[in-house]
């Protein structure tokens, strides 16, 4: 597709918004943004229960690795609670994905762990539209955390996403992701 | 400087000498006078915003980017500019609804006069709850009907002007601007649906209306068709009168889509619906119509290329959709007749009657031609071998649903239609992905063959709920032995079409009572048991437990509205007139009502929901109503859930969040069906009427979610709350969870907690 010009130089002209997504191409920077966080939050949508890649594996059963490698405490929106569970993994939190939203963009909620707001949000697994919303949500009102999307649609409200990739490479993605995590 | 109407000529608008009941402190209230209470519901129900795009670019100071705490050069800032937007977005649906409204009530009392007599039947005395509480008027005639459209296009005025460059600065003022744009547009819907109840003659002051005909399967293609779009039924009926008077009802098939379908089918039960709104484009595309007559409201902007496409003849039939077409409303019906059916000319006719006549006599003179129809799955198969399987996947990168059409197509081309078949369950034929498709293929054609053919029954809409049904369930409703009133309503465009159905069947087989209205009421219909029955025929039609009921188009939502605040007036004996305050408050504590909207899209939905919301109605939303960028919402464990209570005038903090949220955005069918039970729940439930509602909250949540509800110690007050079957479990659960024992109070109510002209007393009945 043939490049956009997104910010011209006299600015009132903008085609967007001038804030939008850094996209990580490498998963071990992906992997290194995760590992600086101080306290992370993995927030899992319908989506991924419902996603299987020819490996047989859901996306859910990568973001629950992924969070486990790093300790990050999960939080289980729409119905996704009823799968971790089947998958022997208790959430640590289970909030309807407009409901953690509300919860984040305060500054001085105490998070999942009751360790303070988390200051690093990963999504992955929400319908695309709600999620770009609830990105938007977050990147104007919760300037004191930065989300990141994995979610091989991309997305531009978020601070760090994916780019756009094919199934298979969403899944090499995964693994590496899951690699350099577990390195 | 606030101008309001003197008193004196209120007095003389609401004839305030006919003392019917008291006059209460707000009669035909303007912005400022239902601010506080507005101002009230926000405090608990605070706004939340998803701006749907950084940028404002509606003066010429802009564009201006209003991301990291910028503001536009007029000052304003991105939680204000979602507010403002949601006020323009409120306004197009008010007036929408005005705009119907006004039209329908000067057609009819150009026909019938103005003093024409409104009289809802036996089984309704209290014709006009919304007009009696918010206004104080008690409308007797049609021209009493005008002067609610009046009352509603004054506020409209005020409320528009807001949203110009250098107005309102606070979000929280233009939520009170949504609120008061969403109580005028009810208020509105309900004159226009009184009005085409009695100037029309629909069915009233009965329940089992007779069940119609809907899908495309039910349309007898041997005969000549008229296709109505739209939701203002003027033209569609006048086909109807234009058929009986020449004897031709049985050669002329009347079919709708939209709202102006469930009105003709109250008109005529031989009429036909073909479905819901995200049908439209496809029926189009399939060239069944011989004659395609557009009304007003959600109709597609391209018909006249769609209808070229296929040969139909087209006439537009209202002001607010002329097409460019010439207007022939003055011109004699033969030559008109005559130039669409030989030259396939389209006008614009503005009177409905004449409308009716031409669409009638063209469509029986070019049915002998019409050559189109379903294709079937060798077609289709054939079609769908032109996908390139292209890397791009355009067709659903551009599609609002993200469908993997390419997946669908390559089956299709093998001769596997399943996917296909599921795919269009989730597609509501917008014709983006053909759009963009390199190969041009036609994806809404290749639909046909996998949409089914079957007919399916829909009861018709039935207007207001019965004064004595309401004296029969208002206590149960109240004590919450009822477990709730769910309100299905809206536009499709929804996550999955069958997901209504379902939902509203097990709320059904819960005793629940179920109403549903528009779009939503439609596509219920349209999913049957192993019997081959929808649900309209499986349960009956009364607002009663476990019963569902259809009240009928858009404009009949009012009623939903309507029932509730009979439940305070008539239930409860609170005087309602020009009483806004007391009834609202009455309903967000005690009335366990809940509106869904699983498939809203429009800008009249959002209007209608926040119409709900300032009645303290709950109303839970698909995903896609996240674009609408503003929800109400609160945070159980940290806001504050204290209420008076009324009787002994003490603050109480309850520490109970019910009902939880006020517009609420759902991205599953399954978390919506935790939801909705939990929003039924109120304060005043009896301990007998919170373990019912309880018990299907528990017992939903196990289904979907697994485990007992996380949330069960914020909603079990007392141990007597908890359902017995479930106290075994519950018990040690809420001993983990730390619960307490909550305060009780006898009477709660949110007067007297905010500024307001309402004393205390008015909440005792
Ligand atoms: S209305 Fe305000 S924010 Fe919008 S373009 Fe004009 S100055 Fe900018
Ligand atoms: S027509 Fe259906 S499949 Fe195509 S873009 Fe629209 S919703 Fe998606
Ligand atoms: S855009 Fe057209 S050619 Fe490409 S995958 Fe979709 S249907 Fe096939």
């Amino acid at each position: 597709m043939a490049e956009v010009m997104k910010l011209p130089f006299w600015r009132v002209n903008v085609l967007t918004g001038l804030k939008g997504a850094r996209v990580i191409e490498d998963p071990r920077e992906c992997a290194s943004l995760i590992r600086r966080a101080k306290r992370p939050l993995f927030v899992a949508g319908p989506r991924a229960i419902d996603h299987y890649f020819d490996n047989g594996k859901t996306s859910l059963e990568y973001v629950l690795e992924i969070a486990r490698l790093v300790n990050m405490p999960t939080c289980a929106t729409a119905h996704v609670k009823k799968r971790m569970l089947e998958l022997g993994i208790k959430p640590d939190s289970v909030y309807d994905i407009i409901e953690i939203i509300n919860h984040l963009k305060d500054p001085d909620w105490q998070g999942v762990r009751k360790e303070g707001n988390h200051d690093l949000i990963v999504f992955s697994g929400i319908r695309c539209e709600l999620a770009e919303l609830g990105l938007s949500t977050l990147k104007h009102f919760a300037p004191h955390l930065k989300t990141m999307a994995l979610c091989r649609y991309s997305h531009p409200n978020a601070d760090y996403a994916q780019p756009i990739l094919s199934d298979e490479k969403w899944k090499g993605y995964f693994e590496e992701l899951v690699t350099n995590l577990q390195q | 400087m606030v101008v309001t109407l003197e008193r004196d000529d209120v007095s003389e608008l609401i004839r305030s000498e006919d003392m019917w009941e008291p006059i209460g402190p707000t009669p035909m209230p303007e912005i400022p006078d239902l601010r506080n209470w507005s101002m009230r519901l926000l405090k608990t129900y605070k706004p939340f915003y998803a701006p749907f795009c950084d940028l404002c670019c509606l003066c010429t100071y802009g564009k201006c980017d209003l991301t990291a705490g910028r503001k536009g050069a007029c000052g304003i800032d991105i939680a204000s500019q979602q507010a403002r937007v949601v006020l323009i977005a409120c306004c197009m649906g008010l007036s929408a609804h005005g705009a119907h409204a006004r039209h329908l009530i000067d057609y009819l009392i150009e026909k019938l006069g103005e003093d024409y007599k409104i009289d809802l039947g036996m089984q309704v005395n209290v014709e006009a709850p919304i007009a009696r509480t918010v206004m104080g008027l008690k409308p007797e005639t049609l021209g009493d009907l005008r002067k609610v459209v009046e009352y509603v296009e004054r506020g409209l005025i005020h409320l528009v002007s807001s949203t110009h460059t250098g107005q309102e600065g606070s979000d929280l003022d233009f939520e009170v601007k949504n609120l008061h744009a969403g109580m005028l547009d009810l208020l509105v819907m309900e004159a226009a649906d009184i009005a085409q109840i009695v100037g029309f003659g629909y069915p009233t002051s009965i329940a089992d209306t007779p069940l119609v005909d809907i899908g495309w399967g039910s349309i007898d293609r041997t005969k000549a068709m008229v296709l109505c779009i739209g939701h203002n039924a003027a033209s569609a009926n006048a086909v109807i009168d234009y058929l009986r008077a020449n004897d031709l009802e049985d050669e002329v098939e009347v079919c709708g889509i939209c709202c102006t379908a469930h009105d003709v089918t109250r008109y005529s039960d031989k009429a036909k619906v073909i479905g819901p709104l995200s049908r439209q484009l496809f029926f189009l595309r399939c060239g069944i119509a011989d004659v395609i007559v557009t009304d007003e409201q959600c109709v597609l902007t391209n018909v006249p290329e769609e209808a070229r496409k296929t040969g139909a003849a087209l006439i537009a039939a209202s002001d607010k959709i002329c097409y460019g077409l010439e207007d022939a409303t003055e011109r004699e019906t033969d030559e008109i007749v005559q130039e669409m059916v030989d030259d396939g000319k389209q006008f614009v006719i503005f009177d409905p009657e004449k409308a009716g006549e031409v669409a009638a006599r063209v469509a029986i003179e070019i049915a002998p031609r019409r050559k189109k129809g379903f294709i079937d799955e060798a077609e289709a198969q054939e079609l769908a071998k032109g996908c390139e399987k292209c890397k791009a996947y355009m067709c659903s990168q551009v599609c609002p649903n993200l469908l993997p059409i390419q997946q669908g197509m390559q089956q299709a081309a093998e001769g596997s239609f399943d996917r296909l078949r599921s795919l269009f369950d989730q597609c509501f034929t917008c014709g983006k992905c053909e759009q963009e498709c390199p190969r041009h293929l036609p994806i809404a054609k290749i639909m046909q063959s996998v949409a089914t053919k079957e007919t399916f029954k829909l009861r018709s809409g039935r207007g207001p709920v019965h004064d004595v049904e309401i004296r029969k369930v208002g206590s149960p409703i109240v004590l919450g032995t009822i477990p709730g009133i769910i309100a299905f309503v809206g536009c499709s465009n929804y996550p999955d079409i069958e997901d209504v159905a379902e939902m509203a069947e097990e709320f059904a087989k819960r005793k629940y009572i179920v109403c549903l209205s528009g779009c939503a009421a439609m596509v219920a219909a349209m999913k049957k048991d192993e019997e081959g029955k929808t649900i309209y025929e499986k349960y009956p039609p009364d607002f009663d437990a476990g019963c569902i009921l259809n009240v009928g188009s858009c404009v009949a939502n009012s009623h939903i509205a309507g029932a509730a605040i009979k439940v305070a007036n008539i239930f409860a004996t609170l005087p309602g007139r020009a009483n806004y305050e007391v009834i609202a408050d009455y309903i967000l504590n005690r009335v366990g009502a809940c509106g869904v909207a699983w498939g809203a899209y429009s800008q009249k939905a959002a209007t209608i929901g926040t119409g709900f919301n300032r009645w303290g109605v709950p109303v839970v939303l698909g995903p896609h109503s996240s674009k609408y960028r503003r929800l109400y919402l609160s945070r159980k464990e940290e806001d504050d859930w204290t209420v008076m209570d009324g009787r002994t005038g003490q603050l109480v903090d309850t520490q109970e969040p019910t009902p939880e949220h006020l517009a609420y955005v759902i991205e599953s069918k399954e978390r919506a069906m935790v939801t909705i039970p939990k929003l039924c729940m109120r304060r005043n439930d009896t301990p007998q009427g919170r373990q019912i509602k309880l018990s299907h909250y528990i017992s939903l949540y196990k289904r979907y979610m697994g485990t007992l509800p996380d949330d069960l110690h914020h909603v079990v007050r007392s141990t007597r709350d908890i359902p017995l079957v479930y106290k075994k479990e519950v018990l040690p659960y809420l001993k983990e969870m730390g619960w307490k024992e909550k305060p009780a109070l006898s009477l709660p109510t949110l007067i007297g907690t905010y500024p307001s002209k309402v004393r205390l007393e008015a909440v005792i009945h």
